[in-house]
């Protein structure tokens, strides 16, 4: 089967190679997925620089992406919940990754039935990003009038998060820049903030809940807008000593700073990183069929022009989710 | 099964036999919500009548969106004609919205009741002409008539059914997009 690999780390066009590699085996637990749609996160182009190589160590070459749609046709012995034909969708599990190619074998635990109403390339999009959000905003304990503030709201993990939170009767503020705040806004949003213009600082006050996916001062920041007891949630800011004990970093201290914010307000500081979960995709399956959520697409491009699909996810630039389109 | 047998006694004479002979052919089941009777591209050589509970029989088009051709309630038959008929892997995916009762037949045991039985013909062929007449007007409502009429048609055709279905079922069975169903019921509840 035709696969996109990454042969070497570095720049993106110099680092990927279309192959033939032999079929994957499954194993019982496992489906294997005749691949109709596969889409392009930020950790793709991380892999591919080589700047994650300490934390995920893959052997070289390796099919690249996590996110993937398509169609059941094998299935292990021990799985009952799917069946030869169903359509799915999948944020396939790390020591499976390899969703740029026109089949991938997913532990059936990472899977569930794709939304029916909703295309293989849209259905492509959601998983990580949706898994992310959900899992943070669940994480949190979001619930009905709590005051949400979501960074980054025309992101992948950000659209979805707003939807999410909505869903859940939450009070949304989003940030974005000028030219997204329309669309924005069409997400549900209740106030979104121009970045450009205008200080989320100054008009966010006593939120329950910051989803923080951008890092670095937004990170310390939050905890000038939450409430006293409140939640800062972030998938880009540091480690969390629970989180990095499961990355083997029994001796890591939470930064002094932020240790100290934490106390400041009672608050609870927690480092999301998302895990596959087909009972979190079946839930944002329902929420997808019922246009609770729905998923926003950049741009889908054909398999052949995948390094050019990663090349524009690498500007940062995109509105929404970057997919391929295998068959 | 009685409801079924006295039905087609209203229409046709039985014999004792014939009745005997429709009662082996048949088989009374259980399916609970969300299981699937027929799936996509599988063989199909069975043709259902619901009983109790609410089905849906659905296409999925070559981009993986669902096209719901049609709903069956009580008393209607539901199979996928196309891939009996032409003994081809099923076109359609039959599956439970809710908890359901089906009466059960083997295509093949139907047609063998219609060589032994030559009188059953008569019921077959309304059933038959039934089908023929529902799939007519659908065809044509969807042809002539604008999306909120369809939808008030739908609702006499299918009394309560919203409450087993989701929106986007109703919505790919009218062949509008959900916001439009949204909007049309919106516009009903303001009249």
């Amino acid at each position: 089967m035709k696969a996109l690999q990454l042969v070497q780390y570095g720049e993106i066009k110099d680092s990927l190679a279309f192959k033939e590699v032999s079929k994957p085996n499954i194993q019982a637990n496992d489906v294997l997925v005749e691949v109709k749609a596969a889409a392009i996160n930020p950790i793709d182009t991380a892999i591919i620089k080589g700047n994650l190589q300490s934390i995920i160590p893959i052997p070289l070459p390796s099919t690249l992406s996590y996110d993937v749609s398509g169609i059941v046709i094998e299935k292990g012995d021990q799985v009952n919940e799917f069946e030869i034909g169903d359509l799915v969708y999948s944020r396939v599990p790390q020591e499976q990754m390899g969703a740029l190619a026109e089949f991938v074998t997913v532990n059936s635990m990472s899977v569930a039935k794709k939304p029916g109403n909703i295309t293989f390339e849209e259905a492509a999009g959601l998983p990580l990003a949706g898994l992310t959000a959900l899992q943070s905003l669940e994480y949190a304990g979001i619930k009905e009038n709590d005051k949400v503030l979501i960074h980054a709201g025309s992101g992948g993990v950000g659209s979805i998060a707003i939807q999410y939170a909505k869903s859940k009767g939450a009070y949304v503020y989003t940030t974005t820049s000028t030219d997204n705040v329309n669309w924005v806004k069409e997400l549900g949003a209740d106030r979104v903030i121009d970045y450009k213009t205008e200080d989320y600082k100054t008009i966010v006050k006593d939120a329950d809940i910051v989803l923080d996916t951008l890092g670095k001062n937004y990170t310390l920041e939050a905890f000038e807008v939450i409430k006293q007891g409140g939640k800062v949630i972030s998938i880009a800011g540091p480690l969390d000593e629970e989180s990095a004990k499961m990355f083997g970093m029994a001796d890591y201290k939470l930064p002094e700073e932020l240790t100290q914010l934490c106390n400041a307000k009672e608050a609870k500081y927690k480092y999301i990183f998302m895990h596959p979960n087909g009972a979190h995709l079946s839930e944002i399956k329902t929420l997808v069929e019922d246009e609770k959520i729905k998923p926003i697409i950049d741009k889908v491009y054909p398999f052949a022009d995948s390094i050019s699909a990663l090349t524009h996810l690498a500007t940062g630039r995109a509105k929404g989710k970057i997919v391929i389109k295998l068959s | 099964m009685e409801e079924l047998i006295n039905k087609i006694k209203s229409r046709i004479h039985l014999s004792a036999k014939a009745e005997a002979y429709f009662y082996s052919i048949s088989k009374e089941i259980f399916f609970s919500k969300d299981s699937s009777l027929i799936r996509q591209g599988q063989t199909v050589n069975k043709i259902y009548l619901v009983t109790d509970g609410c089905l849906r029989s659905y296409c999925t088009d070559i981009n993986g969106r669902e096209h719901t051709l049609q709903f069956a309630i009580k008393n209607w038959w539901i199979s996928d004609y196309i891939a009996i008929h032409n003994n081809e892997g099923a076109t359609l995916t039959i599956e439970c919205l809710t908890d359901s009762t089906i009466i059960e037949f083997n295509a093949k045991d139907l047609e063998e009741m219609l060589t032994l039985f030559p009188e059953y013909e008569a019921f077959q062929r309304y059933i038959l002409e039934r089908h023929v007449v529902s799939l007519q007007k659908r065809i044509l409502n969807q042809l002539q008539l604008s999306a909120s009429e369809r939808y008030d048609l739908f609702l006499e055709q299918y009394p309560d059914i919203e409450k087993h279905t989701r929106n986007y079922h109703i919505a790919s069975y009218l062949g509008i997009t959900q916001e439009s169903l949204s909007r049309i019921r919106i516009e009903k509840v303001k009249k």
